[in-house]
């Protein structure tokens, strides 16, 4: 197939994603809520359905998925390695346990509209990052290898932490935490999706900006110097705007693992390596992903649902294996 | 090729020059008042054992690496005052042969060598294509433009990066050992081509080898280093003797004209069977 052919092809894959899954769930809904986009109350409950729960519940699957995927490609490109995803480098991790500390300091404040929730993930993020690039840059050993290694030394360390915190909550907040951590979008309305909105438009428009850097990075840090990149600046840029996507999922969706693995993967062995195509469609094709994980998590079970976290998980860990087993020695 | 001074102005045209530099990380020193002159379009080898320092003189004119002292200048301005995108326009690199993992096509590959001329976003340098296809071309591998880097040859691979480095339109070009782990016929080739694009572009070539024939063969003028320090400098004939080449490495070799140019080639000096193998 050519690569025009193909881009279309996961183009009409998004749109039938997003006008088929707000119609899949237990109760079969008509096509006629579409006429009814602001009911309030329960008088309607069809719409109330469809446009306070499905639709939001999409649209932020949707978000998640493209800001993890496109996490995935960055650190992919820059660690030059498949299986680096903010979660395998403690990103997440350090996400999680800036939440799990928010919770258990029982603090509530805000900063120009942001809420200290996210603002909490965000710091963890930021910091389990600076962590590892302190302690690579002060050792001056930044093999992809030895980054990858110190960021899964990391995560263990932050899950440490988190369990510690746990431990010394009382039931409620730790139930609150492990719920949390088991990534879950059924919490879905429209604040929640404007919340994470601008992390990943903002983010995602960060990475797009930079696909030729990452072309550069994924073949080596000199060759990509010698053609001009600024490599330090460019780094510090991408981990700045992957934190800030990951960070705003992660506050609101949880750490839902895998989908930066997987998308990304995907793409490349349909699309190619070169980061002018494989953002653009990694982007796409993490949103799909998810949605469709979470449709399957949220109808799979006829009286309750699964958190979305664990389908992909369910499906990832299969697949990372598959990756590791196949193609593990090349990359 | 022949006489190194025939392609600058004669006197003190030169394209790179290092003057003093010293460079200590922790407590070893990696460059040890190190001073060179590249002449604009003379093709230069830097020859030594491993460990000598060569591949970190070429990190200092990247600007990958900061000198602890001394200056850097290319093309007669300072390194430090370039800009990463206008030094890229001065100076090209060619790695050691590239990661096999590496899957870009050869023109997307290739592409990337334009990067200093690219706007951002999607923005794509529609005459850059045309430069990348005639660097293509000039190291004959136009016909592979859809090709996988990585099911290249390593030959074809080297010629790819050289291809990518020409693409970037730069009056110096840098190789740290382009011919290393390349069996003969492929290290031949690449030989060949870099000949090939000094004498028809002017280009200045400043190499890191191990090749020492090949710096005999080819390269106007020889730069020998060990432990940090330059030790010895000259046109290929002072430097590759046999004194020379025991200076640098601690090896006896013997030097026999070439049959065709007279040039002086290395070859290992007769082993002392009984003291050889026991």
């Amino acid at each position: 197939m050519k690569g025009n052919v193909k881009i279309w092809c996961l183009i009409i894959l998004a749109l039938v994603t997003v006008f088929v899954t707000p119609w899949l769930g237990e109760r079969s809904i008509g096509f006629d809520v579409l006429a009814r986009p602001f009911t309030m109350g329960v008088d309607d409950l069809d719409a109330v359905i469809f446009w306070q729960i499905r639709v939001p519940r999409l649209l932020l699957a949707f978000l998640a998925g493209v800001g993890l995927s496109l996490g995935g490609v960055v650190f992919q490109a820059m660690f030059r390695n498949a299986l680096a995803t903010p979660f395998t480098l403690g990103v997440a991790g350090g996400a999680s346990f800036g939440v799990a500390l928010w919770v258990q300091l029982g603090l509530s404040f805000s900063i120009l509209g942001i809420g200290g929730i996210s603002l909490a993930a965000m710091g963890g993020a930021v910091f389990s990052i600076l962590l590892l690039y302190g302690l690579v840059r002060a050792s001056g050993k930044s093999s992809p290898m030895t980054m990858l290694l110190g960021g899964v030394a990391i995560s263990f360390f932050f899950s440490s932490l988190i369990m510690l915190l746990q431990y010394l909550m009382d039931i409620g907040d730790s139930f609150r935490v492990i719920h949390w951590l088991m990534g879950d979008i059924g919490r879905a309305n429209l604040d929640s999706v404007l919340q994470v909105f601008p992390f990943v438009a903002s983010g995602g428009l960060i990475v797009m900006y930079l696909r030729r850097e990452l072309n550069l990075l994924s073949v080596s840090d000199e060759i990509a110097a010698s053609r001009g990149v600024n490599v330090d600046g460019v780094r510090v840029v991408l981990f700045f705007a992957v934190s800030l996507m990951v960070a705003g999922i992660i506050t609101v969706c949880g750490p839902i693992g895998f989908v930066g693995i997987m998308a990304p993967h995907m793409c490349r062995l349909v699309f190619g390596a070169n980061h002018r195509v494989l953002v653009p469609t990694s982007l796409i094709f993490g949103g799909v992903f998810l949605t469709w994980c979470d449709t399957l998590a949220r109808t799979v079970s006829v009286s309750s649902e699964i958190p979305v976290g664990i389908v992909t998980a369910l499906l990832g860990g299969p697949f990372f294996l598959w990756l590791l087993f196949k193609h593990g020695e090349r990359h | 090729m022949g006489d190194y001074l025939k392609a600058g102005s004669g006197d003190l045209e030169y394209s790179i020059l290092v003057e003093g530099v010293s460079l200590s990380i922790g407590r070893s020193r990696l460059l040890d008042d190190v001073s060179l002159k590249v002449k604009r379009g003379s093709m230069t080898a830097i020859l030594g054992a491993n460990g000598a320092g060569k591949t970190t003189v070429l990190k200092c004119l990247l600007g990958l690496v900061k000198p602890s002292s001394g200056r850097v200048e290319v093309n007669g301005r300072d390194v430090n005052l370039y800009s990463r995108v206008d030094l890229a326009r001065e100076l090209a690199y060619v790695p050691q042969l590239l990661n096999a993992s590496v899957s870009f096509t050869v023109l997307d590959f290739v592409m990337m060598g334009r990067y200093a001329y690219e706007g951002g976003f999607g923005y794509q340098d529609k005459e850059g294509e045309g430069v990348a296809m005639d660097a293509l071309q000039r190291v004959d591998m136009s016909k592979f433009i859809d090709r996988k880097l990585h099911t290249l040859s390593g030959g074809e691979r080297q010629k790819v990066c050289l291809a990518a480095a020409l693409a970037q339109e730069s009056e110096i070009l840098i190789l740290d050992e382009p011919s290393a782990h390349l069996d003969p016929r492929q290290s031949e080739e690449v030989h060949r081509l870099l000949a090939g694009v000094a004498e028809s572009s002017g280009l200045t070539i400043l190499t890191v080898t191990h090749d020492l024939n090949w710096a005999a063969m080819d390269y106007d003028y020889v730069f020998g280093m060990k432990d940090g320090r330059v030790v010895a400098e000259g046109l290929a004939s002072e430097v590759i003797t046999c004194d020379g080449l025991r200076a640098l490495f601690g090896v006896d070799f013997t030097i026999v004209p070439h049959p065709d140019t007279e040039r002086g080639m290395v070859v290992p000096t007769v082993r002392n069977r009984e003291g050889g193998i026991s």
